[in-house]
């Protein structure tokens, strides 16, 4: 099932323990002109859980965000995934400090983490830190985070077409959030883009 | 005859470096003219120019493009006002569809003329129309703009989006290189069956396979910056004879 948390709106759980083997799909959203600190730890308790975390944080701003996630693999045999974007304009500051732990004996674990930012101007900030602590040998884990900043070149091939520079950035951001965007309700995401 | 884009003792220069140095142009409604030269003579330069790529700067010259000053117009204006450039290296944009780019691209230009926008059903019959044109699968529409193309299908992709906009003038930059004959054949096809009688286009290339299906009015060769010699397809069948050096510059 999946639950969706807007960050600042919706009580955000700080903690969860999964002992059923379920699928379980949360979605973190941060909107335009939210502060917050995002502390999460959940704790997989049982084999055959297949988690997957969304992230979204728009802070075009000032905004200050910082994720603190720990996804704690106890026993084998199940899967997360983690999935993190977001934009930082302005001054905004974003931090985003993610682990994944894996027991000893927690087997046949398969652990995926990755964070991507969109750096739209240069006195915004991200500081990302992915970190993996595995005690078990026999486990799928990867992390990966990346930075970047519109591409020029795309700027002016679009606007070559015709597309006005403000829609041509709106268009880039569009996609470049649309892997997390299409997890959010219907009317999130026309806030989400109206705001942005 | 009606002048539609006039060049006058145009300079250019990127990065600090002088490319193009009094580049002198004219072309009336309805013709195509070729500019063909060596590597680093400013063919490429040119086009960036015309089309408003950021990091080109004119020093002295001008511009006139269907009697506006061009070179005061953002890159969209010029798209708006009927100017298109066909990229050499079209752009990867990954997490765009072709639909939605060329959705932002036709109504963007049509709202800019105080049209009113396409409704869905009216842009995919247009969108299908200019597909079964170019001789294009269903699929491509969905496809991310140019993300894993191959050479002739990103040239394809061009000439696709020149026919969605419906461009009076064109540039189509070295459309040719890196196709091979078959491909050529399906560009050259495609740009020949947008041809009208008001539209214009300048054809730059290093070769003159292209120009024996466009057909061109006029050939030029651009040399360290400039236009050094203008003539007709006779000129084009030199330089692939006896070479560029043959053209004093």
């Amino acid at each position: 099932m999946d639950r969706v948390y807007r960050v600042g709106i919706d009580e955000v759980p700080k903690r969860l323990t999964l002992k059923e083997a379920e699928e379980l799909r949360l979605v973190f959203v941060v909107m335009p002109g939210i502060s917050a600190d995002v502390p999460f730890d959940i704790s997989i308790e049982r084999e055959g859980v297949k988690l997957e975390i969304y992230g979204l944080y728009l802070c075009p701003r000032s905004e200050q965000v910082n994720f603190r996630v720990r996804v704690r693999h106890l026993v084998g045999g199940s899967t997360s995934t983690q999935l993190f974007k977001g934009i930082a304009g302005g001054s905004a500051r974003v931090g985003f400090d993610g682990l994944i732990y894996i027991a000893p004996d927690a087997q046949k674990t398969k652990a995926f983490q990755e964070n991507h930012t969109l750096l739209l101007s240069d006195s915004a900030l991200i500081d990302s830190r992915p970190q993996l602590e595995i005690y078990a040998d026999d486990v799928e884990c990867s992390h990966g985070a990346t930075t970047g900043s519109l591409n020029p070149e795309e700027l002016f091939y679009m606007r070559s077409r015709g597309i006005p520079e403000e829609l041509a950035r709106r268009i880039q951001i569009h996609s470049f959030i649309s892997p997390v965007l299409k997890y959010l309700p219907e009317e999130y995401r026309r806030q989400i883009l109206a705001r942005l | 005859m009606e002048t539609i884009l006039q060049i006058t003792g145009l300079h250019a220069s990127s990065g600090g470096k002088e490319i193009l140095k009094g580049v002198d142009l004219t072309i009336n409604k309805g013709e195509v003219h070729a500019i063909m030269g060596p590597n680093g003579a400013g063919k490429s330069t040119l086009s960036a120019v015309l089309a408003g790529r950021p990091d080109y700067e004119v020093t002295a010259g001008s511009v006139t493009f269907m009697g506006r000053n061009l070179l005061e117009m953002t890159p969209e204006e010029r798209a708006w006002a009927g100017l298109f450039l066909s990229f050499q290296y079209p752009v990867e944009i990954p997490g765009v569809s072709i639909t939605n780019f060329m959705k932002g691209a036709v109504n963007s230009k049509r709202k800019a003329l105080g049209q009113d926008e396409l409704t869905p059903a009216q842009f995919l019959k247009l969108l299908k129309d200019k597909m079964s044109m170019l001789k294009m699968k269903g699929e491509f529409a969905k496809r991310e703009v140019n993300v894993g193309f191959s050479g002739g299908e990103k040239k394809r992709n061009e000439i696709f989006q020149m026919a969605m906009l419906d461009p009076s003038f064109c540039i189509l930059d070295e459309t040719d290189s890196g196709l091979d004959v078959d491909a050529l054949k399906i560009v050259a096809d495609g740009v020949n069956s947008l041809r009208t009688p008001d539209k214009s286009a300048i054809v730059i290339t290093h070769y003159r396979r292209l120009l024996d299906l466009l057909r061109p009015d006029r050939v030029h060769i651009l040399k360290d910056g400039r236009i050094v010699r203008s003539g007709g397809m006779e000129l084009a069948e030199q330089i692939e004879t006896k070479g560029f050096d043959s053209v004093d510059g």
